[in-house]
């Protein structure tokens, strides 16, 4: 597709329709939406699948509380279940979901079928933790991509000053370049070597 | 006063204008009669934001509910010392504090640099005006604290009762002075842009002024952590929660500036990472103000209302663009002909340090915006919490601690075979010894024994630079163990305070690695002469025995509290207290849900930490009994940083300059000339 360029006549009343919008622009700013923060809010909503024939629990109360720590309360205090539902007496979202999670329990879940029924429902906002697969796996791959490439980045680099160094060293031997030489007793360059090594200045 | 205040605040939006307007033209057409009307309006900025700040503080004390901003955060039962702090306890009042830190800081920056750099200094003038009237206009129009009232309130509603609490009161003017302290080197590395003096001369400047905003955000950090932990009663310091992680972020970057600025200052070299770095930690400041302030990721410790957020995006967006046109077209005033020795030396080891230090602030940023992220292109806002962040900042948690080690005793530009094996010999052996001694104690964890070893080698490395310190000092001057050891510090400040601050870091990791070992006991539930045995990480036995309820009122709450007498192996530990409080205003109206204080008894290897979470029926409580291994260190780790911090910063570079030149100039002043020095 070919694009004729732009006019002036164009541009100008392009700029002009542009002009409602800037002078929108602070209203729009002030219509921004106010802050989603609700820590009572009703973020529950019931999973309680049909408890399994002749169902006896497979957890402890050790292991239900560290199933727990890996599920998120769904108000935004960023806890899991567990701290939520043993800290904010405010909060009447983690102590449903800790229900539901007892009840599965007993009804003869396991662990990972547990937290499959508060996927379902929930989605994976409820995992603490982004799952290890599809798009998710970039949140956890990319900070080590960054950092390996960063790392090669800084060895390339210090490759570089390195070559510059035996580069440098080797015009200074063969008299390219001649370097500045300080006046002194062999005592007075020492010092002022110690000096300009100083770590501490 | 009040209305005056009002006033002041739309002077000085005209003040901050004026200051960019004529610093800039007279920079541009050299016009010093304009700079100096320039450096005036920064100094008049900062009186009228004072005079503004003020009629806010007397509005606040005068109970004055007819502005919005006193009636939605104060009552008039509320302390006084907590009147005061109301100042920042709301959006509104919180900016204009920000504001008036960041005048005093232009006003300081430019009067400390009245006679210096004085081609860069009005492009410096002219950039924290813009700043200041960004956030002089976004308090105005955004969150105005002087907004008023329809109709006049009998009473306020009161302040937050998690707010109502000492730490509050100190960690968020820390943290602001921290924050906005980042503005100040990034407006010295505009002028340096602008002006293409990129040479060591304006890192002098921003030097001082990084250490300051560094002191700073530790100080209000640490607070922050001391805070959560006895506030929010879940028995830890730091959950990754958005706002933490924005309040960490232009600490890492700032951290890794003043290790890659001795590189600067010591070689010549990286001139474009260390402006980036400038840059980039002011940024992260205003991206942490937008996240805190704008409600676009859900946290705790987020502002309740947020119409400010546009304007901080708008700003941090028109910065980006802007700094990175500055940067992109001053690449080759920047260059240098870099020459490295060996890669075995004190140079490679602080790039690896900003590698880590730079790694763990975008992994940072990245586990907190990634929930926007999925929203955007699956449609579903995942969570990313704690243990995201630990499998992921842990790792490179532990290679900056063998860093903090490692590069201060590498030698710039070479490390010969010879003084890595003296240096290291003893740090390793006693590393090795370390994680010996705990597998043969039977501790199993794989990250608490790397970090245990880790410590121990990081420490002994410190000692020994102590030990041969003062050893050389005892030797060349005679003098006393304690004469020496205080003149080694004192007379080499950046090194030794440096030193310290990295002991506070050991510490701090050291105490992290405790809370793998903690021990919690879940709603443990006591009547009056009841007592309940819980065994402790270190394998004591505790008993709670409770003494029963009370109930009083006190000057703004109702106070219902559980006294417990507490008992390690049968030997009495004394009594804890733990409480729900129930706010009420001037009017007996209940404010606010019920709190709870917890009770804590804080001891070098362990707090026991109470949570009382309510009552069964009229006599039985239900508590939460938490043993937290070595939580105390985590506070003396934060005062040990500060206080390095503090010997770092202490003025004394120029005495010490001066007196050193005047003892070496008689006898070398020719191999000091010859130099070139």
């Amino acid at each position: 597709m070919i694009h004729a360029p732009l006019s002036r006549r164009a541009l100008l009343a392009r700029a002009a329709a542009a002009v409602p919008l800037l002078m929108a622009a602070p209203a729009l700013l002030r219509a921004q939406p106010s802050s989603t923060v609700n820590m009572a809010g009703d973020f529950y909503i019931p999973v309680r699948p049909r408890p399994k024939p002749d169902a006896s629990p497979l957890l402890d109360e050790e292991q239900v509380n560290t199933l727990e720590r890996t599920l998120a309360c769904p108000c935004p205090c960023t806890l899991d279940i567990y701290t939520c539902r043993t800290t904010d007496v405010t909060c009447t979202n983690s102590p449903a979901i800790h229900r539901d999670v007892v009840l599965m329990v007993n009804g003869g879940y396991a662990a990972d079928e547990i937290v499959a029924e508060l996927t379902n429902v929930y989605g994976e906002r409820i995992l603490m933790a982004p799952t290890k697969s599809g798009f998710n796996l970039v949140a956890w791959f990319l900070p080590f991509v960054a950092i390996g490439t960063g790392g090669l980045a800084i060895a390339t680099l210090l490759r570089t000053w390195r070559r510059n160094a035996i580069e440098a060293a080797a015009m200074r031997a063969d008299g390219t370049v001649r370097p500045i030489r300080a006046h002194g007793t062999d005592e007075e360059l020492a010092r002022l070597d110690a000096a300009l090594r100083d770590d501490s200045r | 006063m009040t209305l005056v205040g009002e006033l002041s605040l739309w002077v000085a939006i005209l003040m901050a204008a004026w200051t960019t307007t004529v610093s800039w033209a007279g920079a541009y057409q050299r016009r010093p009669d304009l700079v100096f009307s320039g450096e005036r309006a920064m100094y008049a900025t900062f009186a009228f934001t004072l005079v503004a700040s003020l009629g806010l503080w007397y509005a606040l004390f005068t109970h004055d509910f007819s502005l919005r901003f006193v009636s939605s955060y104060t009552s008039r039962n509320l302390p006084s010392v907590y009147t005061f702090t109301a100042f920042w306890a709301g959006q509104a009042g919180s900016m204009l504090f920000w504001t008036l830190i960041l005048a005093m800081y232009g006003a300081l920056a430019v009067f400390l640099n009245r006679k210096n750099l004085r081609e860069m200094m009005p492009w410096v003038t002219g950039t924290l005006g813009l700043v200041t009237l960004f956030f002089l206009l976004t308090t105005a129009f955004g969150a105005n604290p002087f907004e008023r009232l329809d109709w006049v309130p009998v009473d306020g509603r009161g302040m937050n009762p998690q707010l109502q609490n000492p730490g509050m009161a100190i960690h968020p003017p820390m943290l602001y002075l921290g924050y906005v302290a980042t503005a100040i080197p990034f407006a010295f590395a505009i002028g340096a842009l602008v002006t293409r003096q990129l040479d060591g001369e304006w890192l002098g400047a921003v030097r001082r002024w990084s250490l300051l905003s560094w002191f700073f955000l530790t100080i209000g950090i640490a607070l922050g952590m001391w805070w959560a932990y006895v506030e929010l009663g879940w028995s830890g310091y730091w959950a990754w929660d958005p706002v933490e992680n924005s309040s960490a972020l232009p600490w890492f970057t700032g951290t890794a500036f003043l290790h890659s600025i001795m590189i600067q200052e010591k070689r010549g070299m990286l001139k474009k990472w260390n402006v980036t770095l400038v840059v980039l930690t002011f940024l992260l400041s205003i991206l942490g103000t937008f996240i805190t302030r704008s409600g676009v990721i859900e946290s705790v410790h987020a502002f309740a209302q947020s119409n400010v957020g546009a304007w901080f995006l708008g700003f941090l967006i028109a910065a980006t663009i802007l700094t990175t046109i500055l940067v992109s077209t001053r690449l080759k005033d920047m260059e240098a002909k870099a020459e490295l020795e060996s890669m075995v030396s004190r140079e490679a080891a602080f790039l690896y340090n900003n590698l880590v230090l730079v790694g763990i602030a975008f992994t940072t940023l990245w586990g907190t915006l990634f929930p926007i992220l999925s929203e955007w292109v699956q449609g579903e806002k995942i969570t990313v919490g704690i243990p995201f962040f630990n499998s992921v900042n842990t790792p490179l948690g532990l290679l900056l601690l063998a860093l903090t080690g490692i590069g201060p005793l590498i030698a710039w530009r070479r490390a010969s075979t010879a003084n890595l094996k003296r240096q290291f010999a003893t740090p390793v052996a006693v590393g090795v010894a370390s994680v010996v001694v705990l597998l043969a104690l039977g501790m199993r964890h794989f990250y608490a024994i790397v970090f245990y070893g880790l410590a121990a080698f990081v420490a002994t490395t410190i000692t020994q630079e102590f030990v041969k310190g003062i050893g050389a000092r005892r030797r060349m001057y005679s003098e006393g163990l304690f004469a020496a050891s205080t003149r080694l510090v004192i007379r080499n400040r950046r090194r030794y305070g440096g030193y310290i601050v990295h002991f506070g870091v050991v510490v701090m990791f050291a105490a992290f690695a405790g809370m793998f070992f903690k021990k919690d006991y879940a709603e443990v539930e006591l009547k009056q002469g009841e007592t309940y045995a819980a065994t402790d990480p270190w394998g004591d036995t505790w008993t709670f025995t409770s003494q029963g309820m009370s109930r009083y009122k006190t000057l703004n709450r109702e106070v219902t509290a559980i006294t417990l007498e507490t008992a390690r192996n049968g030997k009495p530990m004394g009594y804890m207290v733990a409480e729900k409080r129930q706010h009420f205003d001037a009017t007996g109206a209940t404010t606010f849900e019920p709190s709870t204080e917890v009770a804590i008894n804080e001891m070098a290897k362990q707090d026991v930490y109470v949570f009382f979470s309510g009552l069964l029926d009229a006599e039985t409580a239900v508590l939460h009994i938490h043993f937290n291994p070595l939580v105390v260190w985590v506070w003396m780790g934060g005062f040990i940083m500060a206080f390095g911090g503090i010997i770092v910063m202490w003025p004394q570079a120029q005495a010490r300059e001066r007196g050193y030149v005047a003892e070496l100039a008689p006898q070398h002043e020719g191999a000091l000339a010859g130099a070139g020095a």
